[in-house]
């Protein structure tokens, strides 16, 4: 019985890694697509997005199977609760990431990375999911607690290309619709920073048991 | 085992103890209804002598009523009874015992009795007068004998049970103690049974056996890691749950990854995508290669499923590094890119020209100078092509060149002299510093080192600036130094104008092909010297060549 559980267990962290996988691609397939204005990407940032809300619905049902054939306690329970959480925030990450996409063919980054640090904020936002996901993977508390620091710096980013926009806009309104364009894809970036944070929290509360939120 | 024994013994002394009860009880009953029966003759005896010599009365007066008495008639009428009205009793006659003693004198019979519900005994003797004394008593007083002498048998048989018990047990641990105290890692020659002997001799060899086989198991893991551990590629192997199975240093080195855990999926090591797909495709039963770049590094994954009875049980793959390989091979790309564009430049300039001249759309007097563009562009393309000749055959090895010892001063003089109308043209004035210096060297590719390092001073300079060639000679090595006072390289390209047709000034206005630093580069490591450039943007250049002790 043990052996089975344990079985599962095993497919759900690969499952896990897999949807890490996938919503990686996305965001960096949409990045890309975003910074290079390569609008043949944007079909592969959809097709991952689409490929996350499937394997969404399966890591889902594994959980719910786990959670009501097995009747898992103590740390089992903790992680299949975790993981419960963590795909719906993965999944999150992979709707943003397809709706940067869908922005591409409206805005141009303008170019000099001095004008705007939209291109740095993906950057950092990348290296967080990337972090996130592999906090997951190798179980590292460290890695997952820099998530968690690193966001601080997504939020400054956005602070910083929301006031670099005020200005375009201020001193050009031709600016204004790829203006506000890119301020939705900065949003969206900040966005997903915080869903890779709160993944990086459910791995820390799998690892330790105890939610950052509660410290 | 100690249970079972000690189950066994108290089974079998329980179960004497209860035959012998059993026996006991029997053997008892049957002497008491002996000894009741003999004391009911005598009693009867008795009876008869007190009738015999006072009659009747002798019953009547205060006889002890503990036992039946019937006085029965010849003819089987009941005379007296003791316990019963005799007028209300059946004939007697034709009972067994009155029957008998009629016959022979006296008679016993032993019988279930309807009215009293109860075994008695009966004892009949025929008196003097032909009538018959009867006297009987219930079995029940047989049994209470029994029980009687039974008390202290049942005593003993409590002391017995309880020593039973004890023997039990302590024989059974005795038996067993031999067998728990045997070592069965190391069964020696001294074994409690003899019985056992085979199971231990089979344990022994068995057991040699096994380590034989963990021996060999080891040593073929030993040499199965020495093997793949020694490996430059990286090799993983997976089951069909994607858990890796074994890996080797290469392959975590290569993809970047840190020891698995026991049984962890392969996917921890890399999710890239392409070597997801690997993983996926090979686990479906199909071979997949993929390459995987990285900023700096680049592997090469190939992937096999292994089958066993036509089902996929896991995949093999093996991580190559293809770092320098993929690095050739873009260079080699660029390399005819680049070709194929700096010998078209020249050629649609002739080609363009000519055509003019050919549409007769010049004036006779305009012909010289189309002309001439046309020679400067052929030269030009001649130039180039003498270059890439010039950079194949290092690339091939100096085809077979002649080493010899090469003075430094001449051939930097003979590549000044060569040089003086260019330089006066660009007003560049230039010196030679230092003696003769003797290096061990091809003079052809010694020669186009100086020449191009110099030409490039030259063509690089400000008006009005200098170059300056110093010979210096150590015992350690001989180094030339070609300064200028020119436009300088930037810091961060300072690799970079070693590279086949890269220019700094990317408009090549400068004239040159772009290979003149490039064949220096390959010149230098041919012949085994070293090339070092040090530069300020703005001030000018410094390359300096150095050669290894002669």
């Amino acid at each position: 019985m043990r052996n089975k559980f344990d079985e599962q267990l095993k497919r759900l962290h690969v499952e896990l890694i897999q949807m890490g996988a996938a919503c990686e691609d996305a965001i960096s397939a949409a990045a890309e697509a975003l910074l290079k204005g390569d609008e043949s990407l944007v079909p592969a940032a959809l097709e991952a997005e689409r490929d996350l809300d499937r394997r969404e619905r399966e890591v889902e049902n594994l959980c719910l199977k786990l959670l009501l054939q097995q009747q898992p306690v103590a740390r089992d329970l903790r992680e299949i609760s975790a993981a419960l959480k963590m795909i719906s925030d993965l999944e999150r990450i992979g709707d943003q990431a397809a709706d940067i996409a869908e922005l591409v063919s409206y805005v141009r980054v303008p170019d000099g990375s001095g004008v705007l640090h939209i291109a740095d904020m993906t950057r950092a936002v990348i290296g967080m999911v990337t972090a996130s996901v592999d906090s997951f993977v190798k179980r590292d508390l460290e890695l997952a607690r820099a998530v968690c620091a690193a966001d601080d710096q997504v939020d400054a980013l956005f602070d910083q290309v929301k006031r670099e926009l005020i200005d375009m806009i201020a001193s050009d309104a031709a600016w204004g619709q790829q203006g506000l364009d890119l301020l939705m894809v900065a949003k969206y970036l900040e966005r997903i920073g915080d869903h890779a944070t709160n993944v990086a929290e459910w791995v820390e509360y799998s690892i330790t048991g105890v939610h950052p939120s509660n410290n | 085992m100690t249970k079972r024994i000690f189950r066994a013994i108290l089974t079998v002394a329980l179960s004497v103890l209860l035959a012998s009860l059993v026996l006991i009880v029997g053997v008892l009953h049957g002497y008491f209804q002996d000894r009741v029966l003999d004391e009911l003759s005598s009693r009867t005896a008795y009876i008869a002598l007190g009738i015999e010599h006072e009659g009747v009365e002798y019953l009547e007066d205060g006889f002890p009523n503990d036992c039946r008495v019937t006085w029965v008639a010849a003819d089987g009428a009941v005379l007296w009874d003791n316990r019963e009205d005799p007028t209300q009793m059946e004939d007697h006659a034709d009972r067994p015992e009155v029957h008998e003693a009629l016959l022979l004198g006296k008679g016993h019979a032993a019988r279930y009795s309807d009215t009293l519900s109860q075994k008695t005994l009966y004892y009949a003797l025929r008196l003097p007068d032909g009538s018959v004394l009867r006297v009987s008593d219930t079995q029940y007083s047989v049994w209470i004998l029994v029980l009687q002498a039974l008390q202290p048998v049942a005593l003993v048989m409590v002391l017995a049970f309880c020593l039973a018990l004890w023997l039990a047990g302590r024989l059974a641990r005795q038996l067993v103690e031999p067998i728990n105290a045997m070592d069965l890692n190391d069964p020696g020659e001294e074994i409690g049974y003899e019985e056992l002997a085979p199971l231990v001799g089979k344990l022994r060899s068995q057991k040699q056996q096994i380590s034989r086989q963990m021996e060999d198991l080891r040593r073929r893991r030993e040499e199965f890691t020495a093997i793949t551990e020694n490996m430059s590629e990286g090799l993983l192997i997976i089951d069909r749950e994607t858990r890796v199975l074994s890996h080797n240093a290469a392959a975590l080195r290569l993809l970047d990854a840190q020891a698995p855990a026991e049984e962890d999926s392969v996917l921890a090591l890399n999710r890239e995508p392409g070597f997801r797909r690997c993983v996926e495709e090979s686990l479906a039963g199909r071979r997949r290669e993929e390459l995987l770049e990285r900023e700096d590094t680049c592997c090469r994954v190939l992937a096999n499923p292994v089958e066993q009875d036509g089902a996929v049980t896991g995949a093999v793959l093996i991580v190559l590094d293809v770092t320098e390989k993929e690095q050739r091979e873009t260079m080699r790309r660029e390399f005819t890119a680049n070709v194929s564009h700096e010998l078209k430049t020249p050629l649609t300039a002739i080609l363009g020209t000519a055509e003019i001249l050919e549409n007769g759309m010049v004036k006779p007097e305009d012909i010289p100078h189309f002309a001439g563009n046309i020679h400067r562009e052929a030269q030009r393309l001649i130039g180039l092509v003498n270059d890439i000749i010039k950079l194949s055959r290092l690339d091939e090895g100096g085809a077979a060149a002649q080493w010899e010892t090469v003075d430094l001063r001449a051939m930097a003089e003979e590549v000044l002299r060569q040089l003086a109308p260019a330089a006066e043209k660009k007003q560049v004035t230039m010196t030679l510093e230092g003696g003769p210096t003797a290096v061990r060297g091809v003079p052809q590719i010694v020669e186009e080192i100086l020449y191009n390092l110099c030409d490039n001073a030259i063509a690089y300079n400000k008006p009005g600036g200098s170059v300056q060639i110093t010979l210096s000679s150590t015992p350690e090595s001989q180094r030339v130094t070609v300064a200028d006072t020119g436009i300088g390289i930037p810091t961060e390209l300072r690799e970079r104008v070693f590279e086949r047709f890269y220019r700094v000034d990317k408009s090549h206005s400068g004239g040159g092909t772009g290979l003149g630093l490039s064949i220096v580069k390959h010149g230098a490591a041919y012949l085994g010297a070293c090339i070092e450039l040090d530069s300020e943007l703005g001030k000018g250049s410094t390359f300096m060549l150095t050669f290894p002790p002669a």
